[in-house]
């Protein structure tokens, strides 16, 4: 048990992850006050991945690891639509998985907002011109920002997070 | 180390299926099925089947034309293989059991349109309904259905499970997959050898790098082109690397299942810690464009093998505690034995690889069967075990992580000199083909690649351990309460974007 035992006397997370960014906790301070700002308290985030090749989703359940973390930021990825604010795009949009994403965005409350992770779905990726794809998402959807890259590194997704909340409070 | 060996057979006649049933009595398993449209060369159609076991790959050719002879009846495996052709080319397996559409969804497809042939006109139907899928259904009194995907409550790809119940125990478990289906052993088509690795990558994100192997066994194989030593060391450490990453997450999602999330959490930092180090070794966190035709893209200095040696000592160190906690807890082997177990017969006829196999007593591991780069070196023998439950499958990524780190470490410190890439003009045979193989984390990737005239790729065939492997899900979870089947699901971490292509 001695497993076990050591994690639980390290009560901090930044204790128990060595070599941990100040970049991630600056940027994550901010976003936390901006969405208590805009949202009060808390972003929720649906994701959809309509045909990645599943390194977007890996960043993505990334996050929630002790390094990022990034529920303490107020932004929770949550698994009804109903409960979204947000829909999270991922991948190219494969004919098999237009009708249910549309679905899942249907099934949001307004006010809600597009944001795409990875170049797959604002470009189709390597993907594109394939008989099967039908992407980008931006044919369908109004998207609100694209985070870019390949897969997009967790820290840029937050950092993506960020400039989308300073969109909303200009706007 | 030569390329795989495959000797060939013809088949002369369409009739295949008592030669399937005496292979199959012979201790060999089918790896794979591959068709493609060779009209333009002597106006047949090409079926290859590949099946391996002791130590040796064959594969038994036929020409077809519009229909060839199911063997799914004798060798289950089969079965998905031939819908895939019946789908994708538009033959049709006689005697087949169940030709239900797979990758070309009824819903949004024409099912006249079969774009793998080679006379398909690139004509994308109009997004609307042109038929139904039909789901089996168990009939009986107080039999109900819970219906989950294609999207899930979290972040998981997509995809579609049925189960049929009579309380809690699960009577039948039917899976609809393909909803990532990106067509991309066709948009390879016409694409030189080396402007496929950026597809080939993106077929399974998580283990491109072992995948990419294979595809290169195949291309180099095609080139008569070596690698040098260098290379070779270099590439297995990262695929060693990709494994052990690999087996930190799946770990860790068991632990997230059973709700130990302190556990969990320190693994899934562990894993972080191993995706900064891909980061710094080679500038991307899942080693992305690392690897390329003729060698590989970046060197190994003495310090990045420092970092690599601490780290390789420090999962090891936290694996085997990791290890000690599970074998000493009775709430954690609780949950584990006798969950999802996939016995050794299902395993077999069903033709598992990787640690689904390994797990349910088959000694199956490509390095170990059919050696490629420079696994021969190391003497491995499979890590087995029997019981086939979840247990069995998570025991079996802790051994593994170990036989990993010994592989690197062994490695680390003789890397031979030499360069890293070979620089090559050869031009691809006209229509000469080679396969390839790997074992990925979740078991055997293999490619067949036939070269084009000009030099570019006729037909790529990819196969995923994945699509191997999800149909025994079905068998695994029978008679297991619901609630179990995340659990179940996690112990085999399947791939669906590699299974769906
Ligand atoms: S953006 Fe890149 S990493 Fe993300 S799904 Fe597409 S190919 Fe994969």
């Amino acid at each position: 048990m001695g497993f076990l035992s050591k994690l639980l006397f390290k009560n901090k997370t930044q204790s128990i992850v060595s070599g941990n960014s100040d970049s991630v906790l600056i940027k994550g301070d901010e976003l936390k006050r901006s969405v208590d700002e805009v949202f009060g308290r808390s972003l929720f985030v649906r994701l959809v991945d309509s045909g990645s090749c599943n390194a977007c989703e890996n960043e993505l359940a990334a996050l929630s690891n002790p390094y990022y973390d990034l529920e303490r930021f107020g932004i929770k990825f949550v698994a009804s639509p109903k409960h979204a604010d947000v829909i999270m795009v991922t991948g190219c949009i494969t004919r098999n998985m237009l009708n249910p994403l549309l679905k899942t965005y249907e099934n949001i409350p307004a006010p809600k907002f597009v944001i795409t992770a990875g170049d797959c779905p604002e470009t189709g990726g390597p993907f594109k011109d394939s008989y099967s794809v039908c992407g980008p998402v931006s044919k369908y959807l109004t998207v609100a920002m694209n985070i870019k890259g390949c897969p997009p590194e967790p820290e840029a997704i937050i950092s993506g997070f960020l400039k989308f909340m300073d969109m909303l409070k200009t706007s | 180390m030569d390329k795989i060996l495959i000797n060939k057979h013809i088949i002369e006649s369409n009739d295949f299926v008592n030669s399937a049933d005496n292979l199959k009595g012979s201790g060999k398993y089918l790896l794979g099925i591959a068709a493609a449209d060779e009209r333009s060369l002597n106006s047949k159609f090409g079926i290859r089947y590949f099946f391996g076991g002791n130590n040796s790959i064959d594969e038994y050719s036929v020409k077809v034309d519009e229909s060839f002879q199911s063997i799914s009846r004798v060798c289950p495996a089969a079965k998905m293989y031939e819908r895939e052709i019946y789908d994708l080319f538009g033959l049709t397996p006689d005697g087949h059991p169940d030709l239900r559409p797979l990758m070309l969804y009824p819903e949004n497809w024409n099912s006249s349109l079969h774009p793998l042939r080679k006379d398909y006109n690139n004509s994308i139907p109009e997004m609307k309904r042109y038929g139904e899928y039909k789901f089996k259904k168990v009939l009986g009194e107080g039999i109900f259905e819970v219906l989950v995907g294609p999207v899930h409550a979290g972040i998981i790809e997509p995809g579609h499970f049925r189960f049929s119940l009579a309380g809690e125990p699960v009577l039948q478990l039917e899976i609809r997959h393909f909803w990532k289906h990106r067509g991309i052993e066709k948009v390879c088509e016409g694409k030189d050898f080396k402007e496929a690795l950026d597809l080939v990558a993106k077929i399974s994100g998580d283990n491109n790098v072992n995948i990419t192997i294979s595809y290169l066994e195949a291309v180099e194989s095609i080139l008569n082109l070596e690698v040098t030593e260098r290379a070779k060391y270099i590439r297995v450490i990262l695929a060693e690397l990709e494994r052990i990453w690999n087996y930190v997450r799946d770990v860790a999602w068991i632990f997230m299942d059973i709700g130990f999330a302190l556990p969990a959490q320190s693994l899934f930092a562990l894993q972080e810690e191993l995706m900064r180090l891909n980061k710094s070794l080679t500038g991307h966190r899942f080693l992305f464009n690392v690897l390329t035709v003729g060698g590989v893209n970046f060197n190994l200095d003495s310090s990045k093998l420092k970092a690599i040696d601490n780290m390789i000592n420090k999962v090891e160190k936290n694996i085997k505690e990791c290890e000690a906690f599970i074998v000493n807890s009775s709430t954690v082997l609780d949950r584990l034995e006798f969950t999802g177990k996939i016995n050794k017969k299902t395993a077999d006829e069903l033709s598992l690889c990787g640690i689904s196999a390994r797990a349910s007593g088959l000694p199956r591991d490509s390095r170990i069967e059919y050696p490629y780069l420079i696994y021969d070196k190391f003497n491995l023998k499979p890590v087995l075990l029997e019981s086939g439950d979840v247990f069995a499958r998570t025991a079996l990524r802790i051994k593994e992580i170990y036989v990993s780190k010994k592989i690197i470490g062994d490695l680390l410190f003789n890397l031979p000199k030499g360069d890293i890439a070979v620089a090559y003009e050869n031009r691809p045979e006209a229509y000469k083909y080679a396969a390839g193989n790997s074992e990925t984390p979740r078991g055997n990737a293999f490619f067949y690649v036939m070269a084009d005239n000009d030099g570019t790729i006729f037909r790529l065939k990819y196969i995923d351990p994945s699509f191997r492997i999800w149909p025994s899900i079905q068998y695994g979870v029978l008679g297991n309460i619901i609630a179990d089947f995340p659990l179940i699901n996690k112990s085999l971490n399947l791939s669906y974007s590699g299974n769906d292509m």
